[in-house]
């Protein structure tokens, strides 16, 4: 039976492929808001060095995944490893700790502090042992972490207000990949960019796996950038994984007849509920 | 240039003050002199203290309505403390201590429990007003270390002192600037004000950060009361008064171009919209013109740099400036 029957029909994917070099591996990860179930049962990992897309409907609980991995929410149950050791963490510090570092759906941008603020957002460079900002130093950075990624933005003492939906984007993932993390979380990394600049984002991204040092998960909606960019698949719906393979294993048609598939089966699930509360009636 | 200038956050209110001055200087004949400069001192400078730590509040998009109440608790307690047999120093330290605690309370409430800051900070102008006519026994009482027939060295340096007000009002409003504008509590006060979320999301402990401005503010009122208390040698425990005082700080932080709605703030423009709130109460002192033109004259000049402000900002957009 394939992944995606498998768990249409009910069963779970456990981490089948879970290998030894996992750097990140999350087991059984359940997390509730008040009424709402956002993850039921979700078995997920990434391996050293590789680009795994997460897929998904809107509100399948991707987001959910991402910002539990990043410290932001706390799961409900459920275990995680990092790089083989047990990992649950505090904080959003406490995570980057870890080496993991996050790009934001909203982007955790500061409208009125300026690109080279955003980028170095809680990680000031300071004029040590003086507690003051070394701003000068900052910008020189930003500047040059920005031309590593391709993206020009001509006046890094803006407040960010003032910039372009991608050119914010390109700030809030040059701060993620500019960081000393070694895992990094990405969602929706190109949702507000033009097709030149996220272009330029998927080039960064086939630069880093490349070189090997970064391991990154990212939430995309566009299936062409999932087989431009990824080594491996995961489908997050209903709050469990109801599909993971490799790129090179699977097609757009598939994932698309998975998508649709499941949209027919909540639609028809909705149908039932309201159909059994009329006979109620 | 002018675009320039304008395009400070200050600008549009030293452009206000600027006018009032010259207003003020050119219908009364005696008015660039030592005495003129002395008397317009009291007016303000216990208001540039105020609204310094209120500026940190309100670069949260909060506000502390209870820097009135403060300002007038903690002379009290300072008074208390000295009576209790501690000296005059350690009283003074102590009572800041406290007065830092009260914002502490005030930022629990607002950060941990989720109350509104406005209600949040009432309830604790109420509940300090109370506090502070109880423990006076709503008399008037002479402040510690100071006397009307002779000014000692504490008092000279805690408020009595010509000068001493000023300094401390010049050198705490420099001090906080660059603590807004280059350290990492500035930066994260901006940042919490400007996107709570999006700070949480960069990792900023955001209830810390508003906890430990609202003990900045409560320190800043308290500050300025003591000062006030030893300059004057006596206080009354008169809320009315004091929150009259409240209001003057808020409108002084508003004319100096900290935006009520957070992400934007300077201390160094409330020490402006101070000096104009003293420029206009002093100017009309020497005029001879009633004090119920006060609020009349400074209605008007609330909505005239609010207005500049919101011009200001447009040009500042169109000229692509911060």
């Amino acid at each position: 039976m394939p992944d995606a029957e498998k768990a249409f029909a009910g069963e779970r994917i456990e981490a089948l492929h879970a290998a030894a070099d996992d750097v990140l591996r999350v087991e059984h990860i359940a997390k509730r808001f008040g009424p709402i179930t956002a993850l039921r049962d979700v078995n997920l990992h990434l391996r050293k060095g590789e680009v795994l897309g997460l897929l998904g409907d809107n509100g399948a609980g991707k987001s959910t995944l991402i910002k539990i991995l990043c410290g932001f929410h706390r799961p409900d149950s459920g275990s995680m490893w990092c790089k083989g050791q047990p990992y649950a963490p505090k904080s959003v510090d406490d995570a980057r700790a870890h080496g993991i570092d996050t790009v934001y759906q909203d982007l955790a941008l500061v409208d009125q502090l300026t690109a080279y603020q955003n980028l170095f957002l809680h990680r000031e460079k300071l004029f040590s042992p003086l507690p003051f900002l070394n701003n000068m130093m900052m910008r020189r950075e930003s500047r040059k972490a920005l031309d590593e990624i391709g993206i020009n933005i001509p006046r890094l003492d803006v407040p960010v207000a003032r910039l372009s939906g991608g050119q914010r984007q390109a700030i809030a993932v040059a701060r993620t990949v500019s960081s000393e993390a070694d895992i990094l979380l990405l969602d929706e990394p190109l949702a507000a960019m033009g097709a030149k600049e996220g272009g330029m984002i998927l080039d960064l991204i086939g630069r880093l796996k490349e070189e090997g040092r970064v391991s990154i998960m990212m939430i995309l909606h566009n299936y062409v950038h999932v087989f431009a960019a990824c080594d491996r698949v995961s489908l997050i719906a209903d709050g469990v994984i109801a599909l993971d393979k490799p790129t090179s294993g699977t097609t757009i048609d598939e994932l698309n007849e998975i998508v649709v598939e499941q949209y027919r089966r909540a639609r028809a699930a909705e149908r039932a509920g309201r159909e059994a509360q009329d006979n109620a009636a | 240039m002018a675009t320039r200038f304008l395009s400070l956050r200050e600008g549009s209110i030293i452009v206000v003050t600027i006018v009032t001055i010259v207003y003020f200087a050119s219908s009364t004949s005696n008015y660039f002199t030592y005495a003129n400069f002395k008397g317009l001192l009291p007016y303000f400078c216990f208001l540039a203290i105020m609204a310094a730590g209120q500026v940190f509040v309100m670069t949260l998009g909060e506000i502390d309505l209870s820097i009135g109440a403060l300002y007038l608790f903690t002379p009290f307690m300072y008074w208390k403390l000295t009576q209790a047999g501690i000296p005059l120093v350690p009283s003074l330290i102590l009572s800041l201590v406290i007065g830092a605690g009260l914002g502490a309370v005030n930022g629990i409430f607002v950060a941990y429990v989720g109350i509104a800051s406005f209600v949040a900070t009432l309830a604790m102008l109420f509940f300090l007003d109370g506090l502070t006519l109880i423990i006076s026994h709503s008399e008037q009482i002479s402040m510690p270390g100071t006397s009307v027939v002779h000014v000692g060295t504490f008092a000279q340096i805690f408020g009595a002192g010509t000068y001493s007000e000023l300094i401390w009002a010049i050198a705490i409003a420099i001090v906080l600037q660059i603590v807004l504008a280059l350290t990492r509590w500035g930066i994260y006060t901006v940042a919490t004000g400007g996107n709570r979320l999006g700070a949480a999301e960069a990792g900023i402990n955001v209830r810390l950060v508003v906890l430990r401005n609202f003990m900045l503010c409560a320190v800043t009122a308290g500050i300025a009361g003591i000062l006030e208390g030893v300059r004057t040698s006596s206080i009354t425990p008169d809320p009315s008064g004091s929150n009259q005082f409240l209001l003057y700080a808020v409108a002084a932080v508003i004319i100096g171009g900290t935006l009520m709605t957070g992400g934007e703030g300077t201390v160094i423009g409330a020490l402006i919209g101070a000096l104009f709130i003293g420029v206009l109460q002093d100017g009309m002192a020497i005029k001879g013109v009633s004090a119920d033109y006060l609020y009349f004259y400074l209605g008007i000049a609330v909505i005239i740099a609010m207005t500049m402000n919101v011009l200001v900002r447009r040009v500042r957009v169109r000229s692509g400036r911060a």
